[in-house]
């Protein structure tokens, strides 16, 4: 019951909250926080490592952008009362962690990881979408437009990390896959723990 | 003699009423037959005041014909001429009729318990027969669970019109632990009619089979309290609260099992202690956090300190 720092707005969601399919806005936003929440500490781990050298800036700035999202999703949990994923800690430590081993890797390495990362995200954020879109389009329009901005977001890091040569990077095709496998088990437990 | 064949019909009544229930039960029935049961229920009840024996077993009778598969518009209301509020019920679900059931039974807990014999009477006030006590289970579950249901809602509409006349300024907004003390003992005041039979009731929440409900009836009602009480974590402080509130809530509920105190005034102390104890924790976890904290940057400046000392002693 941390006291100090927490604002505690009396906030009514009742209208928000009248016909809307719980269960699946439920997921859906938990596993987007999770995500978000976990790329914030990957870009992070990555600064640690290359900071200081000449991709530092375009790391600064796509971390910026997630920043922006996950406080987005912040407010989205709170709005829809949304449990938050248990597994927080885990994706913690384990964010930075590969943020910075691809780091490690060197700059291509670091963007390699941005690649896999942007493109898994960009595929769920899709799939994400189209469940939205067949439910009801109308209904759940305010998030729709959320998430469609956020992948086009996430589309435009993974080209600035294309850009950047990340398919020279060593073992490009194997860590690409590793890292969208771990993804994909992330995505999964996120959105049921 | 016509006592004795009403209620040899009565008996039979409440066999097939069972059986049919169960057959309903195994399909995914329409609510065509959910009218139709409750309706056989009034006229099985009407049969305790008219003494029509042969004709209302003509009238029992007719019903499993009318079972029919196909969809019909939710039919015309059974005519009949049944006790006086009775008539002006619309078409009502069996879900509806069974809560109604429910929240007639509570008036008879505190003598006879939470047992199917509580039902019973509760289905004899509402005009109905008693064979509706085996439209549940016999350990009194449903009764239970129905209780601590209503609770839980009372408990939200209180909040709510708390909130309400905070946001329009007509109350002062409390502090955190105000908040929940007073949460959590209008919760538990709810309790006090039944607290004799109270303890048999949470035996019960614990039997494996009731456990998925009650657990969930817990959760929403502390996810209720927090959120009124203005909780917007995101983080893995939103277990933690949660986790801690569910802890005080249950200590103080066993603790008021056992108090014999005029208005349960040292239940209150008790909760007023955890609550208090719990803001305590929270501070110190954050004084160890940010010690902590200052603890690893000082070591960090030694270390940077130490390593230009040697590379200074290095150069020279």
């Amino acid at each position: 019951l941390p006291a100090g720092g927490v604002s505690l707005r009396p906030c009514s969601t009742r209208a928000t909250l009248e016909g809307i399919n719980k269960p699946v806005i439920d997921r859906i936003i938990r596993v987007d926080h999770a995500g978000e929440y976990g790329a914030n500490r990957i870009y992070a781990g990555q600064m640690a490592v290359l900071g200081r050298s000449s991709v530092g800036p375009i790391i600064q700035q796509m971390w910026n952008q997630e920043k922006y999202h996950l406080k987005k999703f912040n407010e989205l949990m709170v709005a829809y009362r949304v449990r938050p994923t248990v597994l927080l800690p885990f994706w913690n430590v384990a964010g930075f962690v590969l943020g910075a081993g691809s780091a490690l890797l060197g700059k291509k390495g670091a963007m390699a990881c941005t690649v896999a990362v942007e493109e898994s995200i960009s595929d769920h954020y899709n799939s994400q979408i189209r469940t939205l879109m067949e439910e009801d389009p109308e209904k759940y329009k305010e998030l729709l437009q959320i998430i469609k901005q956020f992948r086009d977001d996430e589309r435009e890091h993974h080209d600035i990390g294309l850009e950047c040569d990340a398919e020279t990077a060593p073992a490009y095709s194997v860590l690409k896959t590793a890292i969208q496998l771990g993804c994909k088990a992330a995505i999964f437990l996120s959105e049921r723990i | 003699k016509m006592a004795a064949a009403v209620a040899g019909n009565l008996r039979r009544a409440g066999w097939r009423l069972w059986r049919g229930r169960a057959v309903v039960r195994c399909q995914l029935y329409s609510p065509q037959r959910a009218l139709q049961a409750s309706a056989v229920l009034r006229r099985v009840s009407d049969e305790q005041k008219e003494p029509l024996a042969s004709s209302s077993q003509q009238q029992f009778d007719s019903h499993p014909t009318d079972h029919q598969p196909e969809q019909k518009p939710p039919g015309p209301r059974p005519s009949y001429t049944g006790q006086g509020g009775q008539e002006s019920e619309d078409y009502e679900s069996e879900e509806q009729l069974q809560h109604r059931i429910l929240t007639a039974a509570l008036e008879f807990v505190p003598e006879h318990g939470w047992t199917a014999e509580a039902i019973a009477e509760g289905a004899k006030t509402l005009g109905l027969s008693v064979a509706a006590a085996g439209m549940f289970h016999s350990d009194g579950s449903e009764l239970i669970l129905h209780f601590v249901s209503q609770c839980n809602t009372k408990l939200s509409e209180l909040l709510e019109q708390e909130q309400k006349l905070v946001q329009l300024g007509k109350a002062e907004k409390k502090s955190t632990d105000q908040f929940l003390r007073d949460a959590v003992e209008a919760r538990l005041r709810m309790l006090i009619p039944y607290i004799e039979k109270w303890p048999q009731a949470l035996s019960i929440l614990l039997l494996p089979h009731n456990i998925p409900s009650s657990l969930n009836l817990l959760t929403s009602m502390i996810d209720d309290i927090w959120q009124y009480a203005g909780d917007q974590s995101t983080d893995f402080n939103w277990y933690t609260r949660r986790a801690v509130l569910t802890g005080i809530y249950n200590t103080t509920e066993l603790v008021m099992m056992q108090d014999s105190s005029p208005d349960f005034e040292d239940t209150w102390r008790f909760l007023e202690n955890r609550v208090a104890d719990a803001m305590n924790m929270s501070d110190t976890a954050n004084q160890v956090q940010s010690t902590g904290e200052a603890v690893v940057q000082g070591l960090m400046g030694a270390a940077v300190t130490v390593s230009n000392a040697e590379t200074s002693r290095a150069v020279r």
